[in-house]
């Protein structure tokens, strides 16, 4: 396997907030790479610095050997149109129906996108009922589903997936999960997915990698998560309050 | 004396720092503009999108700023005529109730109500897109969020405005001549026959051009502060008001030097 996405010392702040203090991290091509970490660690602006979406301060992101860091117009737009991301929310567009929504970034004749559109919905599991829907109609579950359709309509090299199971309830997070592991398998995408649900990460993940503070500070295969010998990892895996990591609580 | 000096510093501090802010905020507004006027001159467009912002700006504005035109024009007649009498000079009301019609109240107070409709729109739609990550997906869907979103809107408020204005200026004329004809005792040609006559080329130009200069301020307004919210529910309402006041004031501002520019002498 080769390279598909190298970070080496991403450094990003906002005004005084320090979030990403040098991040370095691999991810090989047609692997699924779980990060884990609690909020405000600097997950989702990770994934951001690399679709260009926010700029870092300092470091290097390669895609393909390619540096991103500094791209504009075409070329920026040439990159991003290489991703597909799963927004936390889903990121629908509330004023168009769901089959719109899919086939948005597609080309072509309206026929042939709405058939794109219900070819997608099927992968995600979702019938041709649906595509006629606005996302407002849809329920939580649906509109996760719907989002996973859109990201994967362009057959991108790459998907991002924030947070994917979030706000779901346990069976429709594991369907999720289902068709996440799924799709990286059968249409050998590269993938990388931001997580706190532990169940996510022992079915989707190829390889884990654990940020704290911003910075990644333990990094294997998933099968060695239970024996990572890392109090940070240990704390998180086990959702222990006590340990490592302390939450800035005020004591009553 | 220390205690002098100090307070001195702590106010010119507080003072530069206010002024620092309004430049920043002056820099990051021509910087939007420019982005925005870049992808308006120059292809892909989204005629669809194009088309649906006229219909919203334009069609569905049409009665809130008609019944302002009718019921100022009215107003106004009212109002010349009680001062006019004063004077002897009643039969001033069709000329005088034309050119304040025309040159100010039709352009102004259309352009504050599409501003307080439209702008407030613009926000609150581009801001629950910002916060809702939607502005991201879009460039995640090879999708220019400044074309697709912020040039469309724009390039509709300047393209309509000056028609809404038009028929705002037609309907405050009408609101004149009602009143005046219904209850001031005018006759109805020969107050037609006034207005017709007082009423210049230049005083319609002028409207049609502060009309399309207020569109512009309504949309880039509505835009830059919806496109650049944050905060959640509390920042799109916090940008929904700035849009609101800030195309207020430009509009306010832009009548005032495009009308001292045309009729200053």
């Amino acid at each position: 396997m080769s390279v598909k996405i190298s970070l080496a010392g991403v450094h990003k702040h906002f005004g005084p907030k320090q979030v990403l203090r040098g991040i370095d991290l691999e991810v090989q091509t047609g692997e699924s790479m779980v990060i884990i970490g609690g909020s405000g660690t600097g997950k989702s602006v990770m994934l951001k610095c690399i679709l260009g979406l926010v700029h870092p301060d300092a470091g290097s992101i390669l895609v393909d050997g390619q540096p991103v860091i500094g791209l504009k117009g075409k070329a920026l737009a040439a990159h991003q149109s290489r991703f597909g991301m799963l927004f936390q929310g889903g990121a629908l567009f509330d004023s168009l129906p769901v089959w719109r929504n899919i086939s948005f970034a597609l080309s072509g004749p309206a026929r042939e996108r709405r058939a794109a559109a219900i070819d997608n919905l099927a992968r995600v599991g979702l019938g041709a009922d649906v595509a006629d829907l606005r996302p407002n109609e849809l329920s939580g579950g649906m509109q996760k589903r719907v989002a996973l359709a859109r990201a994967i309509a362009a057959r991108p090299e790459i998907i991002f997936f924030d947070e994917p199971t979030t706000g779901l309830d346990p069976i429709m997070a594991d369907v999720i999960n289902d068709l996440i592991r799924g799709l990286v398998t059968e249409l050998g995408i590269t993938a990388l997915t931001i997580t706190h649900d532990m169940s996510s990460v022992r079915k989707i993940a190829d390889e884990v990698a654990m940020i704290h503070e911003g910075r990644i500070i333990w990094h294997g295969p998933r099968d060695s998560l239970d024996s990572a010998e890392n109090p940070y990892v240990d704390q998180f895996i086990h959702g222990r309050a006590e340990g490592p990591i302390k939450m800035p609580l005020r004591k009553l | 004396m220390s205690s002098l000096l100090s307070n001195i510093a702590q106010t010119l501090i507080a003072l530069g720092s206010v002024v620092l802010a309004l430049f920043a905020t002056i820099g990051k507004l021509t910087r939007f503009a420019g982005v925005a006027i870049g992808r308006i001159v120059r292809p892909p467009w989204y005629p669809a999108q194009l088309f649906e912002q006229m219909l919203i700006i334009g069609y569905f504005s049409l009665p809130v700023v008609g019944l302002t035109a009718l019921f100022t024009g009215s107003a106004l007649a009212q109002q010349i005529y009680i001062g006019g009498s004063r004077f002897n000079a009643a039969s001033t009301v069709p000329a005088v109730t034309v050119i304040g019609i025309v040159r100010e109240l039709g352009p102004v107070l259309g352009g504050l109500m599409v501003a307080g409709r439209v702008a407030s729109a613009m926000a609150a739609e581009l801001g629950t897109m910002r916060v809702t990550e939607q502005i991201d997906a879009l460039t995640t869907l090879r999708t220019d969020p400044f074309r697709y979103l912020v040039a469309p809107r724009i390039i509709a408020a300047v393209l309509v405005m000056p028609l809404l204005v038009l028929v705002s200026n037609a309907l405050g004329v009408m609101g004149g001549w009602l009143l005046a004809t219904q209850r001031l005792g005018f006759n109805s040609a020969a107050y037609l026959n006034t207005t017709a006559q007082y009423l210049e080329a230049d005083d319609v130009i002028s409207s049609m051009v502060k009309a399309g200069v207020f569109g512009f301020f309504i949309a880039l307004m509505g835009c830059y502060h919806g496109y650049n919210s944050s905060g959640g529910a509390a920042g799109v309402g916090r940008a929904t008001t700035n849009a609101v006041v800030s195309a207020f004031i430009l509009i306010l501002l832009s009548n005032l030097i495009i009308t001292v520019i045309v009729f200053g002498g």
